[in-house]
């Protein structure tokens, strides 16, 4: 109980934030040293996410490595992703769920191990007018440079946005807003042409969806994320059935993940995600039910040996 | 890294109508009047330590001052030509500005007016300052007031190297094998040494070259700013000249990656530093080269680049305050030397002009 009210005092809330302004020296430096304070743990929380296609942020709130950022960065659910601390060391990671419609998603580092994390506001406690600062890998991971800081104040609140005027870019996105306690209390979620226009996703929102975020659902549809679509996803080869069981492949599509993978033209398919394989009839079947970005495992005999690839499905 | 593929989503109708919303009045953001009227001592320091350089009636540029007689620095290549510049300090505007000095590497000019009396700027005794200390540096001024903005240091200091790499900026003909110069850029190295289309190239800093791999092998080390001996083949004769080189980005039309098409306007010349300081004060234009101040008024580096809508870079104090001694020093060598054209050292010896 002590413990607890110690650290009440700690995170109370900077008086610098009810004023209209800053009106001194005074007040400027309560701001500074407050982010001052705030800033190695955040910072140390504060993630590059990796993916094929890009990068962008995200941030660790749980010491065993849940991952907060936005669903424009994850794209998906199930998907495997890189995450990079701030020191350069890179984690295997999968992303969970998302919310398509507010731009919020939840990733896991699956390399096992004790995560710098950070705490979420979840009192709503931040306002408008209040200090606030970002952190991001603008641009992608530069360890030279590390993940950027920037202040502002919270300028606009709506149910399912916040707008600040710390200058957001490509390469932040998702990556988090804090209050001047170190409290997470927004992702990073899209700019506009002015500099003033950032917007960022409330904690609120994650908080609301967060067992479906935490189940891997792709909840809502909206512009952030698109659904994957059933029957959606792309192999890129053809294949004959063949009279000692399997699937032969007969041509391998150019550039299409089955090549990319390493499947060549007279390999044989023995089974996929584990279930033999048969007929064409059956494949085709197995992979209607599957959607691009769906990983599989296709295990294929080469030249009398045998081997496991495993890919993602493409986008049809 | 794919920049072209970075996630963040220009919002367009996404920004506007939102349920339920609260706004915050202009006047109390970040960069409002209420807001900057909290850094009015700082503000003093830039009124009558910084000065607005003037194209006709536009500002280019900012500067700071350096001497009580009028020595102020400025970003050189935002200067454009010498003639037609007027600066004001303070109150005064000034009509008789020389560009005594530069330094391509830094990108620094030495100007001076006939001036008495000014107010130079502090140096601090060092930019190693925690991120997230406040800076303050020049906004949009008017003709009598400075206008001050505030932001905080945003990043490690670093070198920022040039993009694209160092270059000579010449463009080679692709119909014969021997290095011929097809095209010479007009902002480049190349073309201060006076190099030409038709020059053959034979060696880079003292090593043959008989191919583009050997050249990009030549300057694969080299930084912007610096320079190295180039020898050409010119019809009968063969000439060695110094070569400044460039960032091939800056010389060359650069491709625009989709943070820089949401940046608006930014620096031409915004990489090949040896070392900055990074802080998030944006103006709404690319105007830069004032003073970057703390708050104690005190100039802990100088603004150089406005590298993009997010991003600003400053040079170090540790750096700058040396660089101003260089310049000066240039500039009374040169005033020594009597009378000889500025670009002097520039001219190849074999071609007088």
């Amino acid at each position: 109980m002590l413990l607890a009210c110690a650290s009440l005092t700690a995170d109370a809330r900077p008086y610098v934030n009810d004023k209209k302004a800053p009106e001194n020296r005074k007040d400027l430096e309560v701001i500074q040293s407050a982010l001052a304070a705030a800033l190695p743990k955040a910072r140390a929380a504060t993630v590059c996410i990796e993916l094929d296609e890009g990068s962008g942020s995200g941030v660790i709130v749980s010491e065993d490595g849940l991952v907060l950022t936005a669903a424009h960065v994850s794209t998906g659910v199930n998907k495997k992703v890189t995450v990079i601390l701030e020191d350069g060391t890179r984690h295997q990671a999968r992303t969970l769920g998302l919310v398509a419609d507010t731009d919020a998603a939840m990733i896991r580092i699956t390399d096992e191990g004790r995560y710098p994390f950070v705490e979420i506001d979840r009192e709503n406690g931040t306002r408008l007018g209040d200090w606030v600062f970002s952190l991001g890998h603008s641009g992608g991971f530069d360890r030279n440079r590390g993940s950027v800081v920037r202040l502002g104040r919270l300028v606009r609140v709506a149910n399912t946005t916040f707008q600040s005027d710390c200058i957001l870019i490509g390469g932040d996105s998702g990556g988090p807003l804090f209050d001047l306690t170190g409290k997470l209390a927004g992702i990073h979620s899209r700019v506009g042409q002015q500099l003033q226009v950032n917007m960022h996703v409330p904690m609120s929102v994650f908080l609301e969806n967060w067992d479906g975020l935490l189940k891997g659902e792709f909840i809502g549809e909206g512009p952030f994320a698109k659904k994957p679509v059933k029957g959606g996803g792309f192999l890129g080869l053809a294949t004959e059935a063949r009279p000692g069981g399997g699937l032969r492949v007969t041509k391998v599509g150019n550039k299409s993940p089955a090549q990319e993978a390493g499947v060549k033209e007279g390999d044989v398919l023995r089974s996929l995600n584990g279930t033999k394989l048969e007929s064409r009839e059956q494949l085709r079947n197995l992979l209607k039910e599957m959607c691009a970005g769906d990983e599989l495992a296709l295990e294929l005999e080469r030249a009398g040996t045998r081997k496991t690839l495993t890919f993602e499905l493409g986008e049809r | 890294m794919n920049a072209d593929l970075l996630k963040l989503i220009l919002a367009g109708s996404l920004v506007t109508a939102l349920p339920g919303q609260q706004s915050l009045e202009s006047d109390f953001r970040t960069t409002g009047p209420a807001v900057v009227a909290a850094f009015e001592a700082q503000r003093a320091v830039l009124q009558t330590s910084s000065a607005v350089i003037l194209y006709g009636r536009s500002e280019i540029g900012y500067g700071v001052v350096i001497s009580a007689d009028g020595h102020i620095l400025a970003k050189a290549s935002e200067l454009g030509g010498a003639r037609r510049l007027s600066l004001t300090v303070d109150r005064t505007n000034h009509k008789d500005v020389k560009i005594l000095a530069t330094d391509p590497e830094w990108d620094v000019a030495l100007l001076k007016i006939e001036a008495a009396g000014l107010v130079p700027v502090v140096y601090a005794p060092t930019s190693d300052v925690p991120q997230g200390t406040w800076v303050v540096a020049n906004g949009a001024s008017t003709r009598t007031t400075r206008r001050a903005l505030a932001g905080i240091v945003s990043a490690k200091p670093r070198e920022i190297p040039a993009a694209g790499g160092a270059a000579l900026g010449v463009v080679l003909s692709s119909k014969t094998s021997a290095l011929e110069i097809e095209d010479v850029n007009e902002n480049s190295g190349a073309r201060e040494a006076g190099l030409q289309k038709g020059d053959v190239i034979l060696s880079i800093g003292g090593m043959a070259v008989k191919n583009i791999e050997d050249i990009a092998e030549a300057l694969k080390n080299r930084k912007a700013g610096g320079s190295v001996s180039v020898t050409c083949r010119r019809g009968k004769r063969v000439i060695s000249v110094e070569v400044r080189l460039s960032a091939k980005s800056e010389m060359f039309t650069d491709t625009m990656n989709r943070n820089d098409m949401m940046s608006g306007k930014f620096s031409k010349r915004r990489s090949g530093f040896p070392r900055v300081i990074q802080h998030d004060i944006l103006g709404s234009s690319e105007i830069t080269g004032g003073p970057l101040l703390d708050l104690e008024g005190r100039c802990i580096g100088m603004n150089i680049a406005r590298a993009n809508r997010a991003e600003s870079f400053a040079i170090p104090v540790e750096e700058l305050a040396p660089l101003a001694g260089r310049l000066m020093k240039q500039a009374a060598g040169a005033a020594a030397h009597d009378k000889q054209p500025e670009n002097a050292a520039a001219t190849p010896p074999d071609e007088p002009k």
